[in-house]
């Protein structure tokens, strides 16, 4: 697969382990306004550790996340390795909220 | 440092789902620019776009707007004109390759519609703009150019074009309502047609390659 492909395929592994919670609503997507339209519906508030896991994802994989048109290029730096990190973190900080509001 | 205006906005094609396409050229790190506003590139990489007859080179040159320019000259319009564009072939197949993986995944799971759906509208829309750039010669760069090929369109319903519409907006503008399964239900015959019709442009792409 390409860079391009990798990239969204990438986007895609990030929702999954995101959406396999339970949720108000499903993340949509990875844009900031996903991600905020995500976190005012669901009730997260912006400085748990599972809003700014997320903005620093986006934020890596900006260009797949709202610019179309320029994922028409081929211009994306490899930041795989960081993602990949980042989602496993990711996991963990959904796993941790979800213990901490059963338990409530 | 130069700004322009480009996509919809400058083709005329303003809806309420139209946003506004910025491009920033810049030498270096700019911190005034806002990357979730600006599309942010170098001089070196626009020139590189342009030397490899990139269809975003050929998208900027065919509609982008001068809105700034700290030399009062228009850098882009004195580039001339983009090189031939050469990848169609390999930017066809990577967006069919975009298709059938959403498609992949809406069959295997009912999680992440909006984001799979979302990604064939970007799929069938950066498909036809290749496909319009390589081989009609006619680029349109157009949000609908899937819709805007003559009798080469992608033959959809409107409810199910709009869907894959709705979608991507969801996805990146984070607008409208979610969509549920019984709307990707009604839609799923026809989005799974989307297929042929890839298949056929990619027989035109590939011969006149061979060509």
């Amino acid at each position: 697969m390409n860079e391009f492909n990798n990239r969204i395929d990438a986007q895609r592994q990030v929702l999954r382990v995101v959406n396999a919670h339970q949720f108000v609503e499903e993340l949509l997507g990875l844009s900031r306004k996903a991600i905020e339209r995500w976190l005012d519906v669901n009730r997260v508030k912006p400085s748990e550790d599972v809003a700014t896991l997320l903005f620093d994802i986006s934020s890596k994989l900006f260009f797949l996340s709202c610019k179309s048109q320029e994922q028409v290029t081929e211009e994306y730096g490899l930041l795989s390795v960081e993602i990949r990190s980042l989602r496993v973190s990711l996991e963990e900080a959904l796993a941790e909220r979800a213990s901490i509001i059963s338990s409530l | 440092m130069h700004i322009y205006a480009f996509g919809s906005l400058c083709r005329g094609e303003v809806s309420f789902a139209s946003d506004v396409d910025l491009l920033a050229i810049s030498e270096g790190f700019d911190s005034r620019f806002d990357p979730d506003v600006f599309s942010i590139y170098s001089y070196q990489r626009i020139c590189q776009l342009w030397n490899e007859g990139n269809p975003f080179a050929w998208h900027l040159a065919s509609e982008a707007k001068l809105i700034f320019a700290f030399d009062k000259r228009n850098f882009l319009e004195e580039l001339g004109p983009p090189s031939e564009y050469l990848r169609c072939v390999e930017d066809c197949l990577k967006f069919e390759h975009l298709y059938a993986e959403a498609v992949a995944s809406l069959k295997a799971e009912t999680s992440n519609r909006v984001f799979e759906l979302s990604n064939i509208f970007l799929a069938v829309r950066n498909f036809a703009t290749c496909f319009s750039l390589g081989i009609a010669k006619v680029p349109n760069f157009s949000r609908h150019s899937a819709r805007k090929m003559g009798g080469r369109s992608l033959n959809i319903s409107d409810p199910c074009y709009g869907l894959l519409e709705r979608s991507r907006i969801l996805s990146t503008r984070a607008v409208g309502a979610v969509v549920e399964q019984k709307e990707l239900d009604t839609c799923f015959d026809e989005i799974c047609g989307i297929s042929s019709w890839m298949e056929g442009l990619l027989a035109e792409v590939s011969a006149n390659e061979r060509v």
